[in-house]
């Protein structure tokens, strides 16, 4: 673990804390400060966007979890993200159980269904793994188009907001406190998972099944642990995006979604504790930008030919794609490295 | 320093992105105080749909020019369009009905009908007023706040079948109707209205089979289909799986032959362009509209607007329901002025859309759309569609040739099935 200039570890305590300084302890309290009020100065839709991109950062931590630190690729994670979103309907509205507990469930369940797809990860890895989880994303959304009686197919579900007690989670800002706790909570499960056994497991398994079997780890457990986690996850993130929406469809839930979120990982930077979270802000905020720009090019240059401006929007993401991959492959994580180790030896480079 | 050369211009576009896109005062739109109504529009211009969202899109922002432009705009005041491109995609569509409500629109309007699926909810609980040009039954069943430009999937459905079973169906007894649908509301709302209708109108469906958008055969669906020997096979989807499916059954030598039916989200000039005229000779659709250049009041003006600013959507007409969803939320504000004032409606705020709504919504009573489609009514406050009339097509020699008046489509009170959404 990299430390600041000047700074050592005198105990094991110190030696294993995540924010070492008083400086980061600063600016960690500034942070949340800055982020808790938000709520205060952001219009709906700003909140809105924050609300959507906390989910994505639940449901790309659980991915991170899978395919950045234990190395099994899947394509399938809006299918998981998919159970557990219906897991919530249908547990809120049939059952009526507490949002707390049918969130948990959504996790549960998802992380189920992880474990079944995950399962030939035992015989194949790579590509054809990833095969085997465009299947789960397929079968998950041909399930919920046909289990009309449950899931009532193309009407989709309508979900109330999220309450604990008797306090709802109904406004923008108050759903922005509960998704932004999952997001908090689920970052530092993640970033603790990494540094324990069973992250180094993963880490192992990713950079060599063999060499992991022959120092001991089992790789299958571990492999469908990282299945259950990764998916358990995505059931979470389905939850609240359930929740967040009020209403789903499987429309939500699309093979193009799953495509996205192996994007996001990638630009964000796989194996890396803030990566998912810079993934994720970097695509949700473009997405936004390139919404508003469209009309503003359109309505500024109007010489130019039918489509161009609305057309940016693909444009603007391939190229983000092809940019990162070319130039940094390993996402923005690793240029928060390096901005963090020039910043610390400012003024000197070397 | 060859490494901080990229995370500079990285940092500078995220910042650019979050003051821009977020934060509160950067919105390009006018200030309030001037005599200006702001609407927001949702239209799919990329993505999976844009073949349909990019023309429908264009006729739109169109036919807002015309109006500002030629007729001074509504009642003195200036329309303003607020669009996005939903890029076809839920979460975007749900974002921006946010965006639009912040951007100070009195109400709203959605091309397609997965967009307002994503946005409805916001709206509903916003008491925010909306319109969908493309709707399905989940829509608008409950009625709340979103109201349909036109007839939906299911309507087409039940036109057709009637029209099926009153002009072309000679043989005894209940025909044989097989049905292909796209595996969204496009397709499933025909399918809701078939299990709600076609016992009452003496069809049967001997089979559903589900296709995807991005669709590149067909033929084991259609090889399945053949064997239950159907009398009629109606497709809903759009133009590109639509002619897919009509080429894999041309190739199957299904058509000629089998009497086939579109409803309205495929059967437009592309579907011909994309298909060809050989497979499409003979194919019945349903539209909502009147075909292009048809002797109508408004088509002269909307065809001068189309020739001199977007010259590709000639003949398309789906370009024809952008324009006539335009003219529609024209007259929405005309009638809410004439009652609330227009001050009332330029703030654009939770007053404004209840005024919107209660004034000018619901206050639209057999708006006629200058005769480019059925009359529009959105006084019902049990049935939420503006239009309930469609018009049977046929192809002949690659042109969409019409063979019917308008013809009603029932309301058909989906939320009263046991079934429905259950």
């Amino acid at each position: 673990m990299s430390l600041p200039c000047g700074i050592r570890n005198y105990s094991y305590d110190t030696d294993t804390a995540i924010i070492h300084t008083r400086t980061q302890w600063v600016m960690f309290i500034l942070f949340l400060i800055a982020l808790y009020t938000m709520p205060l100065y952001l219009p709906r839709f700003g909140l809105d966007v924050i609300n959507l991109m906390g989910i994505t950062i639940v449901s790309i931590v659980g991915l991170n979890i899978l395919v950045g630190y234990c190395g099994q690729l899947s394509i399938g994670h809006a299918g998981f993200m998919a159970v557990g979103a219906y897991t919530t309907a249908i547990l809120g509205n049939s059952l009526g159980l507490p949002f707390l507990a049918s969130l948990v469930l959504s996790g549960l369940s998802a992380g189920l269904v992880g474990l079944l797809f995950g399962m030939p990860s035992l015989r194949v890895k790579g590509f054809y793994l990833a095969i085997t989880t465009i299947a789960a994303q397929f079968i998950i959304i041909w399930i919920i188009n046909h289990w009309t009686d449950v899931t009532h197919g193309s009407m989709g579900i309508s979900v109330e907001p999220a309450s604990i007690g008797s306090f709802q989670f109904d406004t923008e800002a108050k759903q922005f406190y509960l998704i932004m706790s999952v997001a908090g909570l689920s970052v530092l499960f993640a970033t603790n998972l990494a540094r324990s056994r069973v992250g180094r497991a993963f880490i192992a398994v990713r950079d060599n099944d063999l060499a992991a079997e022959v120092m001991g780890i089992n790789v299958f457990s571990y492999k469908l642990l990282a299945f259950f986690l990764g998916c358990f996850f995505a059931g979470i993130a389905g939850s609240l995006f359930a929740q967040w929406r009020g209403n789903i469809t499987s429309e939500d839930f699309t093979f193009g979604q799953s495509i996205l979120y192996i994007g996001i990982l990638i630009i964000g930077g796989l194996g890396t504790a803030i990566g998912p979270m810079l993934g994720v802000i970097f695509i949700r905020l473009l997405e936004q930008f390139v919404i508003f720009l469209s009309p503003m090019i359109e309505q500024t240059f109007s010489g130019l030919p039918t489509g161009f401006a609305t057309g940016l929007s693909s444009l603007v993401f391939g190229l983000a794609m092809i940019v990162f991959l070319i130039f940094e492959p390993r996402g923005l994580a690793h240029r928060w490295q390096l901005f963090k180790a020039s910043y610390r030896l400012w003024p000197f480079s070397y | 320093m060859r490494r901080r050369r990229m995370t500079v211009p990285l940092a500078l576009l995220l910042l650019a992105a979050l003051a821009v896109s977020i934060l509160p005062g950067c919105t390009p739109t006018t200030p309030v105080t001037a005599k200006v109504i702001k609407l927001g529009l949702s239209i799919p211009f990329t993505g999976a749909a844009a073949e349909k969202g990019a023309p429908i899109g264009q006729g739109q922002l169109d036919a807002f020019k015309y109006i500002n432009d030629e007729l001074g705009g509504v009642e003195g005041y200036t329309i303003e369009p607020v669009w996005y491109d939903t890029n076809y995609d839920a979460a975007k569509a749900t974002t921006i009905v946010k965006k639009i409500m912040d951007d100070g629109c009195s109400f709203f309007t959605v091309v397609a009908s997965k967009d307002m699926n994503a946005s409805k909810e916001a709206a509903n609980r916003a008491g925010f007023p909306g319109m969908v040009c493309f709707s399905s039954p989940s829509l608008t069943h409950p009625p709340k706040h979103i109201y349909a430009q036109l007839p939906d999937y299911g309507d087409d459905w039940a036109a057709f079948a009637r029209y099926y079973l009153e002009s072309i169906w000679k043989g005894e007894g209940k025909p044989k109707m097989a049905l292909m649908l796209l595996n969204n509301s496009t397709g499933y709302g025909v399918k809701d209205a078939a299990r709600a209708a076609a016992d009452e109108l003496g069809i049967e469906i001997v089979a559903v089979e589900e296709h995807t958008a991005t669709t590149i055969s067909e033929t084991d669906a259609l090889t399945r289909i053949k064997d239950k020997n159907p009398d009629v096979l109606f497709i809903s989807s759009t133009p590109a799986p639509t002619a897919v499916i009509l080429k894999n059954a041309y190739d199957l030598k299904m058509i000629p032959g089998l009497t086939v039916g579109c409803a309205h989200a495929s059967f437009t000039k592309a579907l011909i362009d994309l298909a060809g005229k050989d497979v499409t000779q003979g194919i019945y659709g349903v539209y909502p509209t009147v075909n292009w250049g048809d002797n109508v009041p408004g088509m002269a003006k909307m065809m001068e607007y189309c020739n001199k600013r977007h010259p590709e959507y000639a003949g398309n007409n789906d370009y024809l329901i952008g324009w006539a969803s335009s003219l529609i939320n024209a007259e929405i504000v005309r009638q809410a002025i004439k009652v609330s004032g227009g001050d009332a409606l330029v703030k654009g705020d939770a007053a404004a859309w209840a005024l919107m709504e209660k004034n000018g919504f619901m206050n639209v009573k057999n708006y006629d759309v200058e005769g480019l489609h059925g009359p529009v009514n959105f006084s019902d406050p049990v049935d939420k569609r503006g239009s309930k009339s469609v018009k049977i097509f046929q192809v002949k020699d690659g042109l969409l040739v019409s063979q019917t008046g308008w013809v009603d489509a029932p309301n058909i009170l989906y939320e009263n099935l046991d079934w429905f959404g259950k």
